[in-house]
């Protein structure tokens, strides 16, 4: 299985209620490095399978879909 | 026979071939090998059965580079040493930590792991371990390795019987040697302090010196400097290439399945770096643990992640709901290049109770030592995605380049060289036998012998070598 999958719209909503935090904290990576710059990470498009290390995250490029 | 002081000890009569100064995990277990060979063995210990503050506070002393603990809270003395307060982890070096390292001047032992291994059941009995399982590799970067939690022998505890009914090994506690004095061939004996006062000249054929990772040096120092060079005549290396295993918390990471590396009783795993990515990436072995985050904590590892990677974070939310155990939390523990100029030094104006120079310890984590925390956690992140088993997040401190956290773990505990084992005798003290080079009678046990630290706790190895030099020395001393 692979470690990160797509998930129902219900799964989403559940993981939502598991954590009701996460939706205040959700921002696109996109607006980040749009406010930032540069040194937050370069999120375009690119080889999937890059490693890429964002706000100290070591992410897959994927991950950042 | 086990004795309180040494005027008791001498109204005994007791005629030792081999003087031991020290009875922790390295001095119990060689006066033990002794004593089995027949050999007759005196123990001195500076402290007595119990812990005392007059007795620790003979171990206090400065530190200066890095932020270091009091060197009165990193170590006991009194009977077992340091034993009586370890947490038990434990591991014997990796084979390639015996091993020379083109990118890290001075590694490499004159021995190799293969050296110790025929120990390896005896320590198994006297630490009390069961098997070790052989390293599992994850990738062609890194190993997933094990690291027992022993019951922790107390060696002052388990052994204190068999001591007090040996006819072989006479236990002298509450006597401190103070100083060695020798010729530049032979210690010709010892100074004693026992029971807060001088107890005059000691002699004995054979000198072992047990007494820690950090007073092995300050002994020896003294010595050195009271005989005019007689004890070490070469100690361009003495006192110097002292290492720890910084420890720091790492990051965290977020795993797809917490239970593929579930493996010890305290939910713990750990994981090493191989040679070829140590050579690859120029860096030293290092160790990270895994411990589990608690449901709190994982909560705000989500929120961080939901940041940078919003779908995936709810991917892991999701897998919080269904698990509860998702992240973990990764310290990590690693080795240090072994560098002339971390050294232990003796004070010019501060002494103990009984007139010897205090430590003054000069320590600092080097370039190649950061290279390893920040390299060692990227390789740990990539092989968990490359392998599809999670991601990882550095702590800010390290992804951002600032200084290390002085409110955090900071080391082991773990006092290594000064004494260093070698064959140039210019960058070591001790020969592959543990002899002083250049001494024909003066040993020395314990970590202030390892040429490098590699990532492992040290007192597996240093056991190993004990029972190593105890065997050795059965032989020579029976000539
Ligand atoms: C908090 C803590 C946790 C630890 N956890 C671990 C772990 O999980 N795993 C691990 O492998 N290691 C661990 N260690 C390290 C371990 O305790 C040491 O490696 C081990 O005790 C060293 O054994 P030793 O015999 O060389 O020296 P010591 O244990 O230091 O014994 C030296 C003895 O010599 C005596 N002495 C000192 N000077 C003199 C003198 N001049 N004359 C006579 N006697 C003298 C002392 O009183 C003492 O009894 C830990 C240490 C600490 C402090």
């Amino acid at each position: 299985m692979s470690f990160f999958r797509k998930m129902s719209r219900r799964t989403l909503v559940q993981a939502l209620i598991a954590v009701p935090a996460l939706s205040l904290f959700r921002k696109r990576p996109e607006a980040d490095a749009a406010r930032t710059g540069p040194s937050r990470g370069d999120p375009s498009p690119g080889d999937p399978d890059e490693i890429v290390e964002i706000n100290g995250w070591i992410l897959k490029r994927s991950d950042l879909a | 026979m086990i004795f309180d002081g040494h005027e008791a000890y001498r109204a005994a009569n007791f005629k030792p071939k081999v003087c031991i100064l020290g009875s922790g995990p390295a001095g119990t277990t060689i006066a033990r090998k002794l004593g089995a060979a027949g050999i007759p063995v005196v123990v001195l210990e500076a402290g007595s059965r119990e812990y005392s503050d007059e007795s620790q506070d003979f171990y206090r002393g400065t530190t200066a580079g890095d932020f270091y603990f009091d060197l009165d809270i990193t170590r006991l003395r009194y009977m077992g040493g340091s034993s009586n307060h370890w947490a038990g982890w434990c591991r014997v070096l990796d084979k390639q930590d015996f091993e020379p390292k083109a990118w890290a001047p001075d590694t490499g032992w004159p021995i190799r792991r293969a050296d110790i291994e025929p120990y390896l059941p005896e320590v198994h009995d006297i630490l009390e371990l069961p098997d070790f399982r052989p390293d599992v590799p994850i990738s062609d970067d890194i190993r997933w390795v094990q690291l027992i939690k022993s019951p922790a022998v107390r060696f002052g505890e388990k052994f204190a019987d068999e001591l007090d009914k040996s006819r072989n090994i006479a236990v002298v506690l509450n006597t401190y040697a103070t100083e060695l004095a020798g010729d530049g061939k032979r210690v010709t004996g010892a100074k004693l302090w026992s029971n807060g006062q001088d107890a005059g000249p000691f002699s004995a054929d054979y000198f072992i010196v047990c007494t820690g990772g950090l007073e092995n040096s300050r002994l020896l120092l003294w010595s050195n400097q009271r005989s005019n060079g007689g004890v070490i005549p070469n100690a361009t290396a003495l006192g110097r290439y002292w290492m720890e295993h910084p420890t720091f918390e790492g990051g965290n990471a977020i795993l797809a399945d917490y239970g593929e590396f579930e493996v010890d009783a305290v939910n713990e795993a750990f994981f090493s770096p191989t040679l070829a990515a140590m050579e690859r990436l120029r860096i030293m072995n290092f160790g990270i643990r895994l411990i589990e985050t608690p449901y709190a904590g994982v909560k705000h590892v989500i929120a961080d992640l939901a940041c940078t990677a919003p779908d995936m974070a709810e991917w892991v939310a999701y897998q919080l709901s269904q698990n509860l155990r998702c992240a973990a939390q990764l310290y990590v523990a690693w080795e240090q290049a072994p560098l002339a100029s971390n050294q232990i030094k003796l004070s010019k104006t501060d002494v103990d109770h009984a007139g010897v120079p205090r430590i003054e310890l000069h320590w600092k984590k080097s370039e190649l030592e950061r290279r390893t925390l920040v390299e060692g956690l990227k390789l740990f992140g990539t092989t968990l995605i490359e392998k599809d088993l999670g991601r990882v997040r550095l702590m800010d401190w390290i992804a951002n380049g600032e200084d290390y956290p002085t409110d955090e773990e900071t080391a082991g505990h773990h006092h290594m060289g000064g004494t260093r084992m070698g064959t140039d005798i210019t960058r070591s003290v001790v020969d592959a036998n543990c002899k002083v080079h250049g001494m024909d009678n003066l040993y020395v046990g314990g970590s202030s012998v390892f040429c490098t630290s590699g990532q492992a706790n040290p007192t597996t190895t240093i056991t190993a070598l004990a029972c190593r030099l105890g065997d050795h020395l059965s032989k020579v001393v029976a000539v």
